[in-house]
């Protein structure tokens, strides 16, 4: 992602009179396990009955910079896809420094959690289908 | 000055539910609060991996047992959106009756919860007698008096009768008579008063920067409520959201008893509105796997509610997020608490009226 035009994008937001109501990543798992997949963060701003919202695809390693300079609340969002995705979020307003959930899977949104997961689950229906049989 | 830090929570008289706040004191005043959720955090999102979407709903609703009518309300909004869903007009209406009953009874349970905060045990069982009364309605028209699953895609389980709606109308006044005298305590008590006025100002323009939602947003004169965007038939009636100016915990308190008798005469509105007749259909059939993805919105007793839903035509959802107004309003939480006694710190944080459980998932 460009970042300077991405904050560019969410100060005429701000500018706007807009406030932040969400940010909301996702974990698009690759078809294969060997191509690595991605994250689609989702920035949603609200304005009276109006609601926009900037999306953009991300690498496991990328980083996205923090929006706190134009919305205070944007630090709980930011330290929560933080901790639940593993989304390396640069210049938090303020740093819970992973202390804001107690999960009991580190980053239970990862890739490879999610990965893990579904295969457990598929196991665990297989298994069921050979004691029915 | 020497620091000092006092936890707060996760246990303490005044939170129904576990958060804990690492209050930086000094001397008597609050100079930093650094939050600290997840002690019932149970990751109902990640369940759309393995609980097919016509049975997610369920799980939903079981976010928080305050919010949990409107919560599944929300998820079926969004599937029939992304679906397609023409719902039957009745359906509709019922599912807005039911909505704004449910924001009387969480308002309901607040108001007891903040009274017996601030030491006024009678005014507690008031309040929480008369929430009885809007649970018996729930069991009575849903079967359920916490988690009422009425909610399907496509509309709902169970009609009303119109004779009952009749009944259920005539029951919210006697309630809303009885509720009238609670409310003049609330307002006029002098020990009240003494504990919450001027306490905890949230100026209009710092709910604005830190995008406060709902009674929180308006107590300090903010316009904001989703119900004005007209969806889900509020632009067939007559609403003007509940505003006070003042910002502090008592404007708090009287945002949210407004909006009891508010709620009670929307109800009437409706019950008058809808389409009336016994058979009249209450649910369109869904069949096919979702495909897409939606943002919806509703107002939640606390504010605004924001659900994103993301199908890619499995019957498992691809992303289920809810980002309640807990949430939203943690971040004025933290603003109110930074400067204030110690000994405020429980009023503050009681009205904002935080659901835990809903702000966890």
């Amino acid at each position: 992602m460009d970042k300077d035009s991405f904050l560019a994008r969410v100060g005429e937001y701000h500018k706007g009179g807009w406030r932040l109501a969400l940010i909301n990543a996702t974990t698009v798992l690759a078809a294969d396990e060997a191509t690595p997949g991605v994250f689609e963060v989702t920035w949603a701003f609200a304005k009276e009955l109006e609601f926009e919202t900037i999306r953009e695809t991300i690498g496991q390693a990328d980083a996205v910079p923090s929006v706190s300079e134009f919305f205070g609340a944007a630090f709980l969002y930011e330290n929560e896809i933080r901790e639940l995705f593993g989304i390396n979020v640069t210049g938090l307003g303020l740093d819970l420094k992973g202390q804001l959930y107690k999960t009991a899977t580190k980053i239970p949104f990862s890739h490879s959690a999610i990965r893990a997961r579904i295969e457990a689950a598929a196991a665990a229906a297989a298994a069921a289908t050979v004691k029915k049989a | 000055m020497k620091r000092t830090v006092i936890p707060f929570g996760p246990q303490h008289p005044v939170l129904p539910e576990p958060i804990v706040l690492d209050l930086i004191l000094e001397d008597e005043k609050v100079v930093e609060a650094i939050p600290t959720i997840g002690y019932i955090h149970r990751g109902l999102e990640a369940m759309v991996e393995r609980v097919e979407y016509t049975e997610m709903g369920f799980v939903v609703e079981r976010i928080c047992g305050i919010c949990s009518f409107m919560h599944g309300m929300g998820y079926c909004l969004a599937l029939e959106s992304i679906m397609n869903v023409e719902v039957p007009d009745r359906a509709r209406w019922l599912r807005i009756i039911w909505a704004e009953i449910s924001r009387i009874q969480s308002h309901l349970l607040w108001l007891g919860l903040g009274a017996d905060a601030f030491g006024f045990e009678n005014l507690f069982m008031h309040c929480w007698r008369m929430r009885e009364e809007i649970l018996d309605i729930f069991e009575k028209t849903t079967g359920g008096r916490i988690i009422h699953s009425v909610n399907r895609i496509g509309g709902v389980k169970r009609d009303i009768s119109d004779s009952e709606l009749v009944a259920i109308v005539a029951k919210l006044d006697e309630l809303g008579k009885a509720f009238d005298k609670t409310a003049k305590v609330f307002a006029s008590d002098a020990s009240i008063r003494h504990r919450l006025s001027g306490v905890g100002v949230l100026p209009m323009e710092d709910a604005r920067a830190v995008d406060a939602v709902g009674p929180m947003a308006r107590a300090s004169g903010v316009r904001i409520d989703t119900r004005l965007t007209g969806q889900n038939l509020y632009d067939q009636l007559e609403f003007e959201p509940v505003l006070e100016t003042a910002g502090d915990c008592l404007a708090r308190v009287v945002v949210r008893m407004r909006e009891v008798r508010q709620s009670i005469d929307l109800v009437h509105q409706m019950v008058e509105k809808m389409p009336k007749g016994e058979g009249l259909p209450i649910e369109t059939k869904v069949r096919g796997m979702p495909s897409g993805e939606t943002f919806t919105r509703l107002e939640q007793p606390r504010g605004e509610v924001v659900y994103y839903v993301k199908a890619n035509g499995t019957k498992y959802l691809e992303r289920f997020r809810a980002r309640t107004p807990t949430f939203a309003n943690v971040p004025a939480m933290i603003k109110l608490v930074k400067g204030c006694d110690l000994a405020d710190v429980p009023n503050i944080i009681l009205t904002i009226d935080p659901c835990i459980s809903c702000t966890e998932r």
